[in-house]
């Protein structure tokens, strides 16, 4: 990696106004997660016996971390595939999955009942072997781990950039032998979400009878897989145009393209796979019922294939169309995420299920908190590479006035000034 | 650019081809499928026959006292406290006799496959005598599903999993427990033999008219056919449970000309949900095979890439 390459702390006050915001939606969302504890669940969400998991599971879980598969989809593409070469993608994209995991973890334990049981799952011995639930669990807290020693090298380089001799030292020698043993931790990177990821859109194997049959497949947990990958690479390209004009991040036009047509493929892929497995099993007369669930069919179909169409044609070269392409992706996966979890389960005539406003601060108060922490980490430490060239003065306007962060970075820019090559 | 361009190229067809691989990894084969699960022979379970009952509510009461549980109005679902419930179902047309309704009692099916012990993280719900943990007094074979709250995460995917919406939850507790019917079996007398061994259902203990009885599940089986030879024109000629869903332990007889839909019951496959769950989501891991190899081989590239990137970091470190 050249110098130019070699990501930089973003510098600035971390708590400045966006993160006080960020905060308090944390805070409220904190309030709730306090009542739920002393009061029940119920307490504070209209989940019932009919619709058991609400939307703390299919969302705060299915697709926070088909969000967070931007760890795994750009680091496939990087260290299998592509020799090294989407490494300024890497530490953000490594991020932002550490941090859609760790919330998705966090939500589970919020949602569980009983999660003072929760120390028997250290006892392999007791893992019931037949529950996908169980599988989830073991690799996702695996995978979490993962994701943040592979977090370590940015806290490690930060230290070694330290002006205290003992903390250089430190982060030289422990970032040597992290970088050392590094390829195994990243080959777990590899097969922990190829295994979770099939097995969350397997959860739903077991509740065939009450899934309505446009959705329920033997078939789930691949197109689990696929969408998680074309999740993770829309959540990058989006992620990277935030950054872009946030902290005027370094973006390669080159690698966005790269990623976005294989995010093409992906959404192809699993629109053919879909609609062949429904032909296939005989399912295409649900299609000429037109009730709701066609309604959400089609719409999933259309996300899908509008960025597809965008990502496989010349429109992929626009950065405006291409960012909208990959936030369209990230919004079919959601979809079917939820709707294979909650929108096309029926509970029975007993039941009937909205969120409460607890509930929605709770993902609301989780999603602001994973904002909050990714801005305060990129600040501090050394995770994204930002582009060498002088910001115009219109442009920094904008950016001081609308972002988070840029003050800072544009204050501190005039005293430090993005480094060029060399002149370490 | 030359080289982007190749390199590019190259990963698509990498990317493609990967793809496919998993497909075809991920494809579950039927031949791979686990065996269906039968019945275990001493298994216990009930005989509900809906023209028999009279819908007096004398179950409900009877269970509610038998499991402690608080008994106010008449319940109309199975909730946290209410593990075994009677309802009047009204039915599309008239049938023999005139009737517009029917009655259906509603508890754990016990079922010979159940999803939800199949789906328990660490087998909260498990079979009597499979218990992870030893609870005491659990003997192998009568296939009552049992539910030790001392191993429950309360994750509810047993909510989810039922396909008959058996387990309740606590919602209002701070300490919540799965609620669910346990076929009365702490209430069974060992000195006693056969099924009462095993335990001894309030509800069928106090059935006035034998609408639901309790029996070894092969006696009851015997039992649904014997009155249905007897009158044959009373009954719908399914006997509910019997295979649905891979077969259930609480057996259901419905009048001539009411559908078990129409009671409320779900249509089911043949082969358990748990059956189709656990097959597909197995057969791809090969026993664990497909895991390691998948690591081997990644840890295998992800170094040979890690190296071949190197001397450039190394340059990088010298220009420091």
């Amino acid at each position: 990696m050249s110098p130019h390459l070699r990501p930089k702390p973003i510098g600035g006050a971390i708590l400045d106004r966006p993160m006080i915001a960020l905060l308090a939606l944390f805070g409220i969302a904190e309030g709730v997660i306090t009542w739920r504890f002393l009061a029940g669940i119920g307490a504070v969400s209209n989940m019932n016996d009919g619709y058991a998991w609400g939307i703390w599971e299919p969302v705060n879980v299915v697709v926070f971390t088909g969000i967070g598969a931007g760890a795994y989809s750009v680091g496939l593409l990087c260290y299998l595939l592509n020799r090294g070469r989407y490494h300024p993608l890497v530490r953000p994209a490594v991020l932002l999955g550490a941090i859609a995991y760790s919330l998705g973890g966090a939500s589970i334990v919020v949602a569980l009942g009983r999660p003072w049981n929760m120390y028997w799952l250290a006892i392999p011995g007791m893992w019931n072997l037949t529950s996908v639930l169980l599988e989830v669990a073991i690799c996702v807290m695996a995978y979490v781990c993962v994701l943040w020693i592979e977090m370590l090298p940015a806290v490690l380089d930060g230290a070694a950039e330290s002006s205290s001799p003992r903390r250089s030292a430190f982060g030289r020698i422990w970032g040597g032998r992290l970088a050392k043993a590094m390829p195994y931790i990243i080959a777990l990177a590899m097969l922990l979400p190829t295994m979770h990821q099939s097995s969350l859109g397997g959860l739903m194997l077991v509740a065939g009878p009450k899934l309505h049959p446009l959705w329920h497949t033997r078939l789930l947990p691949l197109l689990a897989l696929i969408s998680c990958l074309s999740m993770g690479l829309g959540a990058v390209v989006v992620l990277t145009a935030m950054m872009r004009q946030g902290w005027n991040a370094r973006h390669d036009r080159e690698i966005l393209v790269d990623m976005s047509r294989v995010n093409g493929l992906m959404l192809l892929l699993y629109a053919g796979i879909r609609l062949a497995d429904i032909a296939a099993n005989g399912k295409l007369r649900l299609l000429a019922v037109s009730d709701l669930f066609l309604m959400f069919f089609v719409l999933e179909m259309a996300l899908c294939l509008i960025p597809a169409f965008i990502f496989l044609t010349r429109r992929v070269e626009s950065s405006r169309l291409r960012v909208l392409g990959a936030l369209l992706s990230v919004v079919a996966g959601a979809l079917w995420r939820v709707d294979t979890f909650l929108t096309s389960y029926n509970a029975g005539e007993a039941y009937h299920y909205w969120p409460s406003w607890g509930e929605i601060s709770v993902t609301v108060g989780m999603a602001a908190l994973g904002v909050a922490i990714f801005i305060a980490i990129s600040k501090a430490l050394p995770v994204v590479v930002v582009q060498e060239t002088p910001v115009p003065a219109s442009v920094a306007a904008f950016v001081m006035s609308a972002l988070p962060g840029a003050q800072g970075r544009l204050q501190a820019g005039g005293r430090r000034g993005p480094t060029t090559p060399g002149t370490r | 650019m030359t080289t982007v361009r190749v390199s590019r190229r190259g990963f698509l067809g990498v990317a493609a081809a990967g793809a496919a691989a998993g497909a075809a990894a991920a494809l579950p084969r039927r031949a791979a499928a686990r065996e269906e699960v039968q019945p275990e022979p001493k298994a216990v379970g009930l005989l509900y026959d809906s023209t028999r009952c009279v819908g007096c509510g004398g179950c409900v009461a009877a269970c509610k006292e038998a499991n402690g549980l608080p008994y106010q109005d008449e319940p109309r679902e199975l909730d946290c406290n209410t593990k075994n419930v009677v309802k009047t179902r009204h039915l599309s047309h008239p049938v023999a006799g005139g009737a517009t309704s029917a009655f259906v009692k509603r508890q754990c099916m016990h079922c010979v496959d159940p999803s939800c012990v199949s789906v328990c993280v660490l087998g909260a719900l498990h079979k009597e005598g499979r218990d992870k943990r030893d609870s005491g007094g659990e003997q192998r074979g009568s296939g009552i599903v049992l539910y030790d709250k001392e191993l429950c995460l309360g994750c509810r995917y047993c909510q989810i999993a039922c396909a008959y919406s058996i387990p309740k939850f606590e919602w209002a507790k701070a300490i919540p427990r799965i609620v669910k019917c346990e076929l009365c079996h702490g209430r069974a007398d060992p000195a006693k033999g056969g099924a009462l061994a095993s335990a001894n259902p309030a509800c069928a203990e106090v059935c006035p008219a034998e609408a639901v009885i309790y029996g070894y599940r092969a006696d009851l089986l015997a039992e649904a056919k014997r009155r249905m030879a007897r009158e044959p024109g009373r009954y719908n000629p399914k006997i509910f449970g019997e295979h649905d869903g891979g077969g259930t332990q609480a057996l259901y007889l419905a009048g001539a000309g009411v559908s078990f839909k129409e009671l409320g019951l779900p249509d089911m496959p043949e082969n358990s949900p748990a059956s189709l769950s656990e097959s597909v989501s197995e057969t791809p891991y090969l026993h664990g095979l497909t895991p390691l190899a998948l690591y081997a081989a990644a840890a295998l590239v992800v170094r040979r890439n890690h190296r071949a990137e190197a001397p450039d970091h190394a340059k990088d470190e010298e220009h420091r």
